[in-house]
């Protein structure tokens, strides 16, 4: 398969954000932060009226839509900045454009928006190929 | 004088370890069921998913996340924030692989933004390693900590 500069890579979508996933990562990051958790803990912070999700969950949907628009691709380097944050049930869309080729290496832009109020993470890969 | 001048200086933590004294395991079943958490089936190749390097390095640090915070004189219910996060790979994470984690703060720096206030941004660095020492990935993860007590 060939890639070209300005190609952009299919999306990942998840339709609705899970609690129950966030649940799952408090667990796997030793981190049980009741922010993830416990949607009173969220108003009383005055951070929202639903519960918000790990930041490493959303580079994983990053990583998944690198992994399926370069199949049998490897990660070489991912930066990602935490522009907002995202929330249960919202609705996301990991994608990207490619910004170099060279031999065996591809560069991207990625982002992850959410739908209906903007880019919430956003950053660059090189996977290769 | 500015501002900043006028702020207390920030922790001096700057070439804090963060060396991890237990090895990190990648489960196969965790392994799945957190692919599966983010929507995808997990590799047949035996490849673990790529967000291992900030689970790993995370959970087999020498610091909680709570002690982290309180390294950086930061009591970890005023909230911190990932700023941003950057990963560089020398091989895939794989299934049943046993790694270990070394570690530094980078820096903090003291900033006023017009959003937060007065708040520090810690950098500091994560690698895992191999059991034989290799360095299988790096990364480089930077927090926003608000600091409301100074606003």
């Amino acid at each position: 398969m060939s890639y070209a500069i300005g190609d952009t890579l299919p999306p990942f979508v998840v339709d609705s954000v899970s609690p129950a996933a966030m649940r799952e990562w408090a667990v796997f990051l030793a981190d049980p932060n009741p922010i993830h958790l416990d949607v009173e803990v969220v108003k009383a912070k005055g951070l929202g009226d639903r519960v918000i999700n790990q930041g490493p969950i959303n580079v994983a949907y990053l990583i998944n839509m690198l992994l399926a628009a370069f199949p049998g691709g490897r990660i070489e380097s991912m930066e990602a900045r935490f522009l907002d944050n995202v929330y249960d049930g919202d609705q996301v869309v990991a994608s990207g454009r490619v910004t170099a080729v060279e031999e065996g290496r591809i560069a991207c832009d990625i982002s992850l928006d959410v739908t209906g109020r903007g880019t919430v993470n956003a950053g660059t890969a090189t996977v290769l190929i | 004088m500015s501002e900043l001048a006028e702020l207390p200086p920030p922790p001096d933590v700057a070439g804090f370890k963060l060396d991890g004294t237990e090895i990190f395991t990648i489960s196969a079943v965790e392994n799945a069921a957190l692919c599966r958490s983010t929507g995808v089936e997990p590799a047949l190749d035996g490849t673990a998913h790529p967000i291992y390097y900030y689970i790993g390095t995370q959970v087999a640090m020498g610091q909680t996340v709570a002690g982290l915070c309180a390294v950086c004189d930061f009591n970890v219910e005023d909230g911190p924030m990932m700023g941003s996060s950057t990963a560089r790979f020398a091989a895939p994470l794989r299934t049943g692989g046993q790694y270990r984690v070394s570690g530094e703060i980078l820096s903090v720096v003291r900033k006023r933004s017009r959003k937060l206030g007065v708040m520090d941004v810690l950098t500091y660095r994560l690698r895992l390693h191999e059991l034989d020492g290799r360095t299988v990935v790096e990364t480089d993860n930077v927090w926003v900590l608000p600091r409301k007590e100074l606003v």
